[in-house]
């Protein structure tokens, strides 16, 4: 027996009667008869209207296509019959030669060898770490892995196994590299260089993984007004992000743009003071400098636009104009979204 | 007024849905907000993530794990119900278990998805809201499903009809007045197929009527999988013209 659902009434706010196009959809209420057919075609039309699927949808039935992540093979109808491939995820189609996946709107961070990531330990154990970075899993920081005070080339010894919270104790935030992913997706990171390492000095803040774009640099130097002087900005792959003030002993040497740094130099810079706890004076300029790049990022991530160098540069502009101005500015809400259409608008002009 | 329920609505009729993707902005990986008429239920998922305890890991597959907080404030009466009350175990148990079967855990081994439910307002069909806000949060989480699960409430009116021996019509999608009043189930679907992976009642009824409940329940799941897909495409799009930078 073929049931009839009527469709509830329209909901209707405030601010939702632009979409609503003078009721329209009022025609729902009609008497019900819309129920069942009324999805068959939306379920079609769809595919055009943004090139969204969503989970459950079949995406081909065409056995040439195989089927990659974000899908699955459905049962067969009868036995022996074709299997169509069915997306598990709401998000866009992609298409590599005759391999079908699915790109989710928002994922969780899967890591990837070479990623720069910010982390923050969880565990010390016996001889490593292990460090949150978004992912599915922790990842490991082994104490082979990382710069020991006094010299890369220095042996490890029990001292410094009895020592590993000295270096990086529970709760501390690092920038490291994935250095090697096992087989069932398990990240080891790294720091042996001197652009990686503990991270104070700043503001730690996180945004979905998929809003940072991949550069190819992730730490960025900004100069600052307002006599906020230079600020780094580490953009993890992972979605973690941290803003500090400037140091210099790391960057005159190390620097941000990867100048490689001889062996012997390295030694005297990897010195006990890269795992220091303590924060350098910052001025409340900085701070507020700080403050800003911070609701910046996050303004842009809110209102889906890709984070990367040149955005941050120009929705920085964006924002100390409106503050100039002399607008609110919180980072979310309306100020936000003004910011991120001005650096937008910035980036058209070129 | 003859044949319209106590809130005006068609035994056919659904209440309104409204429902949201993304609405919590920190911490949790997916997160939804979902209204059935005065039914309001925030839901939060994150996810695959590292378990919090060793008991929870599973070698080849993610463990599922629900929390349902009821707020003091949303039912008629004032109740605080802690974490060992029997309705919430009851609704964590069933959430648990429907969306662990949905979810494609095989995907994600040695790790948990936590799916965490906060109760704002009763009216009736409570079960049925959650699973639509979980299935909600999951899909913006980017959790891999089989498809969406929806759920409704069906209730069979104990009508004078009865003995004239055709049978009322069944409700579909129960208030809370009529939910106290006639006995009524919450089903779940899988998408729009006539799976069912969850059903649940509480009273007694005959057992002729059983069957036109769940074909009413099933109906309705579809209604609301239909609203709630067109929800998950506008928010698609509009976060795809964002990246795009339109």
């Amino acid at each position: 027996m073929p049931i009839q659902i009527i469709a509830p009434a329209p909901f209707v706010t405030a601010d939702d009667e632009a979409d609503d196009e003078g009721g329209v959809r009022l025609d729902f209420d009609n008497d019900g008869d819309i129920a069942m057919d009324g999805d068959a075609p939306r379920r079609a039309a769809g595919r055009q209207s943004g090139g969204i699927v969503t989970p459950g949808e079949v995406v081909t039935e065409d056995p040439q296509w195989m089927r990659g992540h974000g899908t699955y093979l459905s049962q067969p109808l009868a036995p022996g019959g074709s299997q169509s491939i069915v997306s598990s995820l709401a998000g866009t189609i992609s298409k590599t030669n005759k391999l079908l996946s699915i790109r989710a709107l928002k994922f969780r961070y899967v890591p990837e060898i070479g990623d720069l990531v910010v982390g923050r330990i969880l565990e010390v154990q016996t001889k490593r770490w292990r460090v949150d970075i978004a992912a599915p899993h922790s990842a490991t920081l082994l104490l082979s892995s990382i710069n020991l005070p006094g010299g890369i080339l220095r042996k490890r010894t029990s001292t410094d196994e009895l020592q590993i919270r000295t270096f990086f104790s529970e709760g501390d935030l690092l920038v490291a590299e994935v250095q090697t992913l096992s087989n069932d997706g398990l990240a080891s990171l790294h720091t042996r260089s001197l652009k990686y390492g503990k991270l104070r000095n700043g503001v730690f803040m996180t945004i979905d993984a998929g809003m940072v774009r991949r550069m190819k640099s992730h730490v960025l130097t900004m100069n600052t007004s307002n006599g906020g002087g230079e600020v780094d900005i580490y953009l993890g792959v992972n979605g973690y992000i941290y803003i500090a003030k400037h140091t210099t002993p790391l960057t005159e040497s190390g620097g941000p743009e990867g100048k490689s740094v001889s062996i012997t130099r390295l030694e005297e810079e990897a010195s006990e003071a890269i795992y220091s706890n303590v924060n350098e004076e910052i001025s409340p300029e900085t701070r507020a400098e700080i403050a800003r790049i911070a609701c910046v990022i996050g303004a842009l991530a809110k209102n889906g636009v890709k984070v990367d160098d040149e955005m941050v540069h120009l929705g920085y502009e964006a924002a100390l104009e409106e503050f100039l101005q002399g607008m609110e500015w919180g980072g979310d809400g309306e100020a936000g979204k003004r910011v991120v259409e001005a650096a937008l608008a910035k980036r058209m002009e070129g | 007024m003859e044949g319209l329920r106590n809130d005006g609505r068609r035994w056919n009729e659904l209440r309104r849905i409204h429902c949201q993707l993304s609405t919590s902005s920190t911490n949790a990986d997916g997160s939804s907000y979902i209204e059935q008429g005065f039914t309001k239920v925030l839901c939060n998922v994150t996810g695959p993530a590292e378990p919090s305890s060793r008991q929870k890991v599973k070698q080849d597959a993610a463990t599922v794990t629900c929390e349902v907080y009821f707020a003091a404030f949303s039912g008629t009466d004032r109740i605080k119900r802690g974490r060992n009350d029997k309705k919430v175990q009851e609704l964590q148990t069933a959430i648990q278990k429907t969306f662990a079967s949905v979810i494609l855990t095989h995907l994600f081994s040695r790790s948990e998805i936590t799916i965490s439910i906060h109760i704002l307002s009763q009216d009736g069909g409570t079960l049925a809201a959650c699973i639509n806000a979980t299935t909600l949060a999951l899909i913006d989480a980017g959790i891999p499903l089989k498809d969406y699960v929806c759920a409704c409430t069906s209730g069979q009116s104990t009508s004078i009809f009865d003995n004239e021996g055709s049978t009322p019509d069944p409700w579909l999608d129960v208030n809370y007045l009529e939910e106290s009043d006639i006995p009524s189930l919450t089903v779940a679907t899988v998408g729009e197929t006539e799976k069912i992976v969850a059903l649940s009642m509480e009273n007694k009824v005959r057992i002729e009527m059983l069957e036109g409940m769940i074909a009413v329940g099933i109906s309705g799941c579809a209604k609301v999988k239909g609203i709630m897909d067109a929800e998950v495409r506008r928010y698609g799009k509009t976060r795809l013209e964002a990246a795009t930078g339109e």
